[in-house]
């Protein structure tokens, strides 16, 4: 009988494993293989369509990217956009859930609107924003008519500080509602108990935003800020839109356009897969960040 | 719940509301432009003040987005691309996904800690920093220019394995147990009960990984360089480069492109927030 108990179990142990093959299939050859090879890559000096054997070169590659200004500049591109697009976003989610969790009519339309640009995809994103801040575009007359100031160009495509803040008014946009959705759900998952033991108790509105929901949504808006500045960080079809259509290079390479240029025109695959390693790094702090923020949930 | 009834709380509500109803107001701008910059010749659309609905439409855009001004109607092979990669993704993303949640949910066996970690690691290895290797790998396999090498990439998702692994672990034990006993082996129990049994988040995974493909740039943009592989989003970038002045013909093409993630939208919106509640939610 314990026999049997036994290799049933064991029975049901390899059935376990066949289910999650696939998957560890899937993430050894388009995950894990990728990875070693890009590792492999930055100590050799492989080219893109080259039949030359690839040599080893030690650290030659980083050493070449560390000390490019152009790797800099991209760092430098990549930092702007994320701060100026990540910061906001984190702050306009947890107002804009904020303010739908506590509606009672037409919660539902305000969140199909607050989320549709996320559907769009982000070429298609980057396209109409493209034409609105063409210089003869809505852009320029919507701002010129709130300041006051006819007839103004505000260079929205072309001087580098306008660069940044229009990518980053893109991604804001596209963004804001996917991020507030996330609060609305974690404010939607705090106990009704709590909310009504406050009111019982005469907290206003302001104390139960203060006291109740700020601090238990906590991990909520870590979370955000964290996966908003981690897609920040990877943005690339805006500003690869934007510089195919005649856009400054410099204020809108960031790392990942270097990468794709450094790969693909310049054929040198060690020093983008350099630059990637240096991505995956920053990225995963991050991440480890963001999981140590989900964990102190529990 | 926040609101109480006094005067002054009553203003600031319709305060706050009529702040986040112009916001809402805003956001939607870009979209309303897109449809109607789609009907317009592009002297209209820079033209002050807007005009937002022209007397005479101009339907040529869409003739011009469509038939590339008359020339082929490779902009359909592209569409048909578009559907074929990204429902590909989505069958066989789903697929993978509810195996792995199920075994990693249902079984306990040796490793299944270690399996998890590694399955949930990808979401630490960001696309970017892995699509140049990558790259080379589907060249040295042949898989440039071809559905297989667009899709196979983008199956396994730590998303979608870890929204079936959350939903499964409350599926009810009994119900297998029932199957089991019932004489179901367990490769009919999982097709007959479990995978019937999670619509809600086989839809999730499912929209989640459909929208990830139609939105995916910068793949095809490495792998499918033929023009007649293309998927809508590197096309768009092709036609706005070749068509420089003709923003109308453009908004034509976005607006096809984007129609179809809009209708999915509006019917089954629940699942497009369903992916989000991933982050708020903790395990309890």
């Amino acid at each position: 009988m314990r026999n049997k108990v036994y290799s049933i179990e064991r029975k049901k142990a390899r059935w376990g494993w066949f289910f999650v093959v696939p998957a560890l299939v899937f993430f050894a050859l388009f995950s894990l293989y990728p990875m070693l090879n890009a590792l492999w890559n930055t100590f050799h000096n492989v080219k893109l369509l080259s039949n030359r054997k690839p040599e080893f070169v030690g650290f030659r590659n980083y050493a070449y990217v560390l000390s490019s200004p152009e790797f800099w500049n991209s760092m430098k591109a990549t930092v702007i956009f994320t701060l100026m697009s990540f910061i906001p976003l984190s702050v306009f989610s947890f107002l804009f859930g904020l303010v739908m969790a506590t509606r009672k009519t037409g919660t539902k339309i305000m969140q199909l609107i607050i989320y549709s640009p996320a559907i769009l995809s982000s070429v298609v994103a980057a396209l109409i924003w493209l034409i609105l801040f063409d210089p003869r575009g809505l852009a320029n007359s919507a701002v010129n008519f709130l300041m006051q100031t006819p007839g103004i160009d505000h260079k929205w495509l072309t001087k580098a500080s306008m660069l940044y803040m229009s990518t980053a008014i893109i991604y804001f946009w596209k963004y804001i509602g996917y991020f507030s959705i996330i609060i609305l759900t974690g404010i939607a998952k705090i106990p009704e108990s709590i909310m009504e033991a406050a009111t019982t108790d005469g907290a206003n509105a302001r104390q139960t935003v203060c006291h109740i929901i700020m601090p238990l949504l906590k991990p909520t808006t870590a979370m955000v800020s964290i996966v908003a500045m981690l897609n920040c960080m990877k943005s690339f079809s805006t500003q690869y839109l934007f510089t195919q259509r005649g856009a400054p290079n410099a204020p809108l390479n960031v790392l990942t356009l270097n990468i794709y240029q450094t790969a693909m025109r310049d054929r040198n695959i060690s020093r983008a897969c350099v630059m990637s390693f240096v991505l995956f790094i920053i990225m995963m702090v991050l991440t480890v960040i963001r999981m140590k923020v989900s964990e102190r949930k529990h | 719940m926040l609101r109480d009834k006094s005067l002054s709380n009553r203003i600031w509500n319709w305060l706050i509301d009529a702040v986040f109803i112009f916001f809402l107001a805003i956001l939607i701008i870009p979209i309303l432009f897109m449809f109607s910059a789609s009907l317009l010749t592009p002297a209209e659309i820079y033209s002050m003040p807007y005009p937002w609905i022209s007397d005479k439409p101009h339907f040529a855009n869409y003739y011009n987005a469509v038939t590339d001004y008359g020339r082929d109607l490779t902009f359909l092979r592209i569409i048909m691309n578009s559907v074929i990669v990204a429902v590909g993704t989505m069958i066989l993303s789903v697929i993978v996904s509810a195996f792995a949640g199920y075994g990693l949910s249902k079984f306990r066996f040796k490793g299944q800690k270690v399996a998890f970690l590694v399955l949930m690691s990808r979401m630490m290895i960001p696309f970017e920093a892995i699509m140049i290797p990558m790259y080379i790998i589907a060249v040295k396999l042949n898989f440039q220019n071809t559905y297989v090498g667009l899709i196979l990439p983008f199956v396994m998702n730590s998303f979608g394995i870890f929204q079936m692994k959350q939903y499964l672990e409350s599926f009810p034990d009994e119900m297998l147990d029932a199957g089991r006993l019932d004489g179901l082996s367990e490769w009919g129990l999982f097709w007959k009960m479990v995978f019937k049994n999670s619509t809600p988040a086989i839809a999730t995974a499912a929209i989640l990984s459909f929208r990830g493909q139609w939105d995916n740039l910068l793949w095809p943009l490495l792998l499918a360089q033929k023009e007649t592989m293309k998927t809508i989003p590197s096309y768009l970038v092709k036609f706005t480069e070749e068509k420089f002045a003709d923003e109308g013909a453009m908004m034509a093409v976005a607006v096809i492109a984007s129609v179809p993630i809009i209708i999915l939208f509006l019917t089954l919106s629940k699942y497009f927030f369903g992916g989000s509640t991933m982050y708020s939610s903790s395990k309890e």
